[in-house]
């Protein structure tokens, strides 16, 4: 086929927005005479079904085998003209468009000067579209299963629902057990229904499910490959204990020579366990597992005669032998849940919490207002003798929130209202206490929330605005020195409780799953999202999806509708089976590479490698591209001396023609 | 007669910021010197350095290089190899005695579209005080 | 101290390896104060080495170019060491080939030369005029002795070393497999006077200066040719399509070519001199290499050539890379 370019070139009127300022027919007739232009027209609205038309019949009678269309931003109708291309039978990338709206006609009065300017934007797209090549827009096959990491209420809802719509989930968690930072909770706000009756048959849905396979005390170690095609490697660690025979009976713990001397993470160290240990009662998988930093045979080879778990285990389930096992499967698609870290209210020392013993964490008091808590329910400060139930109480919002001088300068979302719920929770479980709330705003934004914190104020806690500077100890007392803001008052306050009601941060390990998935962070260093509000859980990579507190605070609901988000997107990836890979990738010219690597090591997406050819009987190193993991940036292109990397429709030889168009005429 | 000198800027955008600000500076119906034209590309990290030489050589009196604002970038980190590779450029044109107005680099986002009038006029206003390219300007009858 | 004997020993021991293919020294050249690269296949080719103020080439540029002929099918290639005498500069161009993956740390068998600065022809040229026999010469104590037919010469080192020798910071080679002789003393401090003078003068009188050199430029690509970063093979600046520049010698293909050159050179050179060494036509051109290595020292704290494990520049940035002047 004679492939020499004939050239169509359609200029826009855009009804006045383009003819009012630029001399549509004087462009048209300008570009007429451009080299190897065959058809030049111009039409009130060339997007228009009559305008696309136009172009589609040109192509058929006239030959046209590129076309440059001369109207708004590419931006707005690249992929319309693109398909109006494809529709003729010619491919859509032999297209280039001449922007003499956005950034011509409606930005220029002088309707010469804007006339001079459109000529040279059009006579450019032309000098280019000549020297465009085809370009094939390529499918990959998914993979028809996801990773999800985390195993709290996100992770946990969006693989139920990936799994009941029939594909396989692997879900990944860190801890011993599924279940995350709700499970710890007593009550969720603002319905007070019990966190764990609604959290429970869900975990237990999750470990039962056909399609679900659930990796606890396990790690993601490497994730290689591209959307539809992941490589995951999984490290199962090691818990000394055999999953098959465990039968959960807990002989072993109770005979534990360390049993109730180890803080226990699941009680924030409100509660005790032993070194062999079920997190929680309702833990799912209900097997035990080992702490081997710990384990007095696995630290120092040595457990009295022989380690005592052993001798009470029926079902011989233990196993000091046993070793970290690596994991390997291939998915489609990944959810990012890891979840929060509460914030470490050590680093605002100015409320004592290392120094007094009544000074504590909202999670901590979640912990012991809870019934399967260390406390069974009651709220009760101190051990042994010096144990005491406090009457006098207060809360500190916005600890490590909405706070520049611990780097957070985000709102977390849900102190107010778990605040809210502890105050009427505290208030309930200790008869005649005197609860208040220091405060900054009250944000109860949710359904339902303002309800709520109307009915806990009628309930007789008080709200007083303002932020404690100091907490210091008096007598048996606590003081804590507050302005209240709304009268100017400064006051001193004796409490015999403080609660700090602690913010959310990334979590502290955020870092390795950025270098796993090259995610990116927004200001407050959770991960960010492809787009603030249209694509909320998308990520800058394909096929990785953020469900959760991992993007950023937010309550149980808003967790629960972004992990289904989440899903539903990995859904639509799964479901159609195939995925289109970005065309106007680069690709390097194997013949001229010198393999230096430069372009590898600029790669943002770890796109490029260097593969071993042989050129003439010698092996030599050249940078090869994986075309499903390039998108199209272009930056290895000019980072490479030998010119050897090229981005496809963005090649040096398609660009330098425009910069003699835009430079030489006048 | 430098009064009547118009100077033709040369620009390259990267596609998700500047040129999508450069869009939107048009939406908005702001008005700017007609004397700079764009080169869309689709991040400022596929922007050759030797395009700049290329564009002075080829009858350019001045060039824009824009992109996201750091840490924006679409493709994360295609402007801070922008930045070096066109900070050394810079340097390496002025050493040699090229006008330092004739250069210029901006990062302008997709809802700046004063920002981007702003810069268009700086960048036009400094090429049209540097007077016409000569140095190094390819001869017409070449190309 | 230069130990002749010494270095001839280990060029024989080295070429008589089986894992060695030859070593790359340096030998008197024809006439004058010329020196010659010398490939020793045999042991007893060794004799001809030597190691003087003349040799000035830098043989890292050998690593690179070696060419690749074709191979009959089933032919192996030859994938024994090439071993290589360096001095400090010279190694630096190792370092950086091994940065940029031009040559594997395995085929390489580097014989480190510590050196006391070579001369720059020019000058020796100058102060002694026509010499059609080789003329040797040697350190001895601070100063150079030139055995001219009519003599032995003294010469005080700072009339006769290269400019690069004066302000030299690495004298000793970073990267060895085996060092010849004791390291000698570090001579100079490098605070880019040449460079900073230039930069003092207004952007005309640069421009001046430039055009002058440019325009004399006869586009040889000697520059090129000799530089042992310059290795890709096929060089942009050979190419028809895209064509950067253009075949014809004006000032402003060469202007161009120069400022792509230097460019390409960015945060890579190491600053051997040798371009400005074999310029027919005597243009500055490490004023020009300089500048860019100034930038690139003081922006980005970066000294090319020194750790073969760092990044190469303009393929790693860090987020808060200087942009005083970005609007």
């Amino acid at each position: 086929m004679n492939n020499k370019p004939k050239v169509g070139v359609y200029v826009c009127h855009c009804g006045i927005n383009i003819a009012k300022t630029v001399d549509v027919n004087a462009v048209t007739e300008f570009a007429s005479h451009l080299p190897n232009v065959k058809v030049a027209r111009n039409y009130s609205y060339m997007c228009s079904d009559p305008g696309q038309l136009l172009i589609r019949e040109d192509i058929k009678n006239e030959g046209l085998n590129r076309v440059v269309v001369a109207s708004c931003s590419p931006r707005m109708h690249e992929l319309t003209f693109r398909k109006t291309l494809a529709e003729a039978g010619l491919n859509p990338y032999y297209l280039e468009m001449a922007n003499i709206r956005e950034q011509c006609s409606w930005v220029h009065e002088d309707r010469e000067r804007a006339t001079g300017k459109a000529k040279k934007l059009v006579a450019a797209a032309v000098s280019k579209v000549r020297l465009l090549e085809p370009l094939q827009e390529k499918e990959v096959e998914v993979e028809p299963a996801t990773l999800i990491i985390g195993g709290g209420i996100a992770g946990i809802q969006a693989a139920l629902d990936i799994a009941n719509a029939g594909f396989k989930v692997y879900l990944v968690e860190k801890t011993p057990s599924i279940g995350g930072r709700m499970s710890q909770l007593d009550k969720t706000l603002p319905t007070l229904d019990c966190s764990a009756c609604i959290l429970t048959p869900k975990m237990v849905d999750v470990a039962s499910h056909p399609n679900i396979e659930l990796f606890t005390y396990s790690q993601v170690e490497d994730v290689s490959g591209f959307v539809g095609n992941f490589q995951v490697k999984v490290r199962r660690k090691a818990r000394y204990v055999d999953m098959d025979k465990c039968t959960g009976c807990g002989a072993c713990a109770q005979e534990c020579r360390l049993s109730g001397r180890i803080p226990s993470e699941f009680d924030v160290g409100m509660g005790k366990r032993g070194a062999i240990y079920l997190p929680f009662p309702q833990a799912v998988p209900a097997k035990y597992t080992i702490d081997a930093q710990r384990c007095l045979f696995l630290t120092r080879g040595k457990c009295g005669k022989s380690p005592k778990c052993i001798d009470a285990c029926a079902a011989g389930a233990i196993n000091f032998e046993q070793k970290d096992e690596m994991i390997e499967f291939k998915v489609g698609a990944i959810i990012v849940a890891t979840g929060f870290d509460v914030f470490d209210a050590s680093r605002k020392p100015e409320y004592g919490y290392n120094d007094y013993v009544n000074v504590i964490t909202s999670l901590e008091l979640e912990r012991l207002v809870s019934a399967s808590g260390p406390t069974g329910g009651n709220v009760v400060i101190g051990t042994g003798e010096e144990a005491f139930v406090p009457k006098e109480i207060a809360f500190i919002k916005c600890v490590g929130s909405r706070d520049k001088s611990v780097g957070n300068e985000y709102c977390s979302r849900v102190c107010c209202m778990y605040t809210a719920k502890l105050a009427h929770l505290v208030e309930e479980k200790i008869p005649g206490a005197n609860v208040r709330v220091y405060y900054m705003d009250v944000r109860a934004f949710g359904k339902g929330f303002e309800e709520f914190y109307d009915r806990v104020r009628r309930e007789g806690i008080r709200y007083i605005r303002g932020n404690p500077s100091e907490i210091f100890k008096r007598g048996d007392k606590l003081v804590i020195k507050v302005e209240n803001t709304l009268t100017s008052t400064p006051m001193e306050d004796e409490v015999d409780l403080v609660v700090l009601a602690v913010g959310l941060e990334p979590r502290k390990d955020a870092r390795e799953i950025i270098d796993l998935l090259r995610l990116s962070q927004s200001a407050d260093r959770f991960f960010l999202e492809a787009h603030p509000k249209l694509a909320p859980v998308d990520t800058a990579t394909d096929g990785v999806f953020l469900a959760g507190c991992a993007q950023g605070p937010k309550d149980i609901p808003d967790t629960v509708a972004q992990a289904k988000g989440a899903a539903s997107s990995a859904l639509v990836l799964l479901s159609s089976g195939r995925v289109k890979v970005q065309a106007q990738i680069s690709f390097i010219n194997e013949a001229t590479c010198r393999g230096c690597g430069f372009c590898v090591e600029i790669c943002p997406y770890g796109a490029i490698e260097l593969v071993t050819v042989n050129r003439m009987g010698h092996q030599v190193s050249v940078a090869r591209v994986n075309e499903a993991l390039c998108k199209g940036c272009g930056a290895c292109a000019a980072g490479c001396l030998s010119g050897s990397s090229q981005q496809k429709s963005f090649m040096d030889r398609q660009i330098l023609p425009q910069i003699a168009v835009l430079g030489v005429m006048k | 007669m430098k009064e009547q000198f118009e100077p033709n800027v040369v620009a390259f955008l990267c596609n998700w910021c500047s040129y999508a600000g450069a869009d939107l500076a048009g939406t908005s119906r702001i008005q700017y010197p007609s004397n700079l034209n764009v080169i869309r590309v689709m991040c400022s990290g596929r922007v050759n350095p030797l395009f700049v030489i290329n564009a002075l050589q080829q009858g350019a009196d001045g060039v824009l290089i824009s992109g996201c604002h750091p840490g924006d970038c679409h493709y994360m980190e295609g402007n801070f190899y922008a930045r070096r590779r066109f900070t050394l450029m810079k340097e390496l044109l002025e050493y040699v005695g090229v006008d330092s107005r004739r250069f210029n680099m901006s990062w302008v986002s997709a809802s700046e579209g004063s920002k981007w009038k702003d810069v268009v006029q700086g960048v036009v206003e400094k090429a049209k005080e540097a007077g016409p390219f000569e140095q190094f300007r390819r001869n017409k009858i070449n190309w | 101290m230069v130990d002749l004997e010494k270095l001839k020993n280990v060029a024989r021991e080295t070429v008589s390896r089986d894992d060695v293919k030859y070593l790359i020294g340096w030998r008197q050249g024809t006439y004058g104060f010329r020196v010659s690269p010398h490939f020793v296949k045999e042991p007893d080719e060794a004799e001809k080495l030597i190691f003087s103020p003349l040799c000035t080439n830098n043989l890292a540029t050998y690593l690179v170019l070696t060419e690749r002929l074709p191979l009959l099918r089933g032919e192996q290639p030859d994938s024994r060491k090439v071993a290589l005498m360096v001095k400090g500069c010279d190694s630096r161009a190792v370092v950086q080939q091994l940065i940029e993956q031009g040559i594997n740390r395995e085929s390489v068998f580097i014989i480190g030369c510590p050196c006391e600065g070579v001369i720059d022809l020019k000058k020796v040229e100058e102060k002694f005029s026509n010499q059609p026999g080789p003329v040797q010469a040697r350190w001895s104590n601070g100063k150079i002795v030139f055995h001219l037919p009519d003599g032995d010469k003294e010469v005080p080192k700072g009339e006769v070393l290269a400019a690069k020798c004066l302000s030299c910071r690495y004298p000793n080679p970073v990267i060895t497999d085996l060092m010849l002789w004791e390291e000698v003393q570090t001579r100079g401090s490098d605070e880019y006077e040449d460079v900073k003078e230039l930069e003092a003068k207004s952007p005309q009188e640069r421009w001046l200066f430039w055009e002058d050199k440019f325009s004399s430029c006869i586009r040889c690509y000697s520059c090129r040719n000799v530089c042992p970063m310059c290795y890709c093979e096929d060089c942009v600046l050979d190419r028809l399509n895209p064509a950067w520049v253009f075949r014809s010698n004006n000032i402003s293909e060469n202007t161009a070519f120069q400022l792509a050159r230097a460019f390409h050179l960015a945060g890579r050179c190491i600053e051997c001199g040798e371009c400005e060494r074999v310029c027919p036509v005597g243009i500055p051109l490490t004023k020009l290499n300089r500048k860019l290595a100034k930038e690139v020292k003081e922006k980005y704290e970066y000294i090319p050539g020194l750790d073969p494990e760092s990044k190469p520049l303009q393929s790693s940035y860090r987020p808060d890379d200087k942009e005083d002047f970005i609007l």
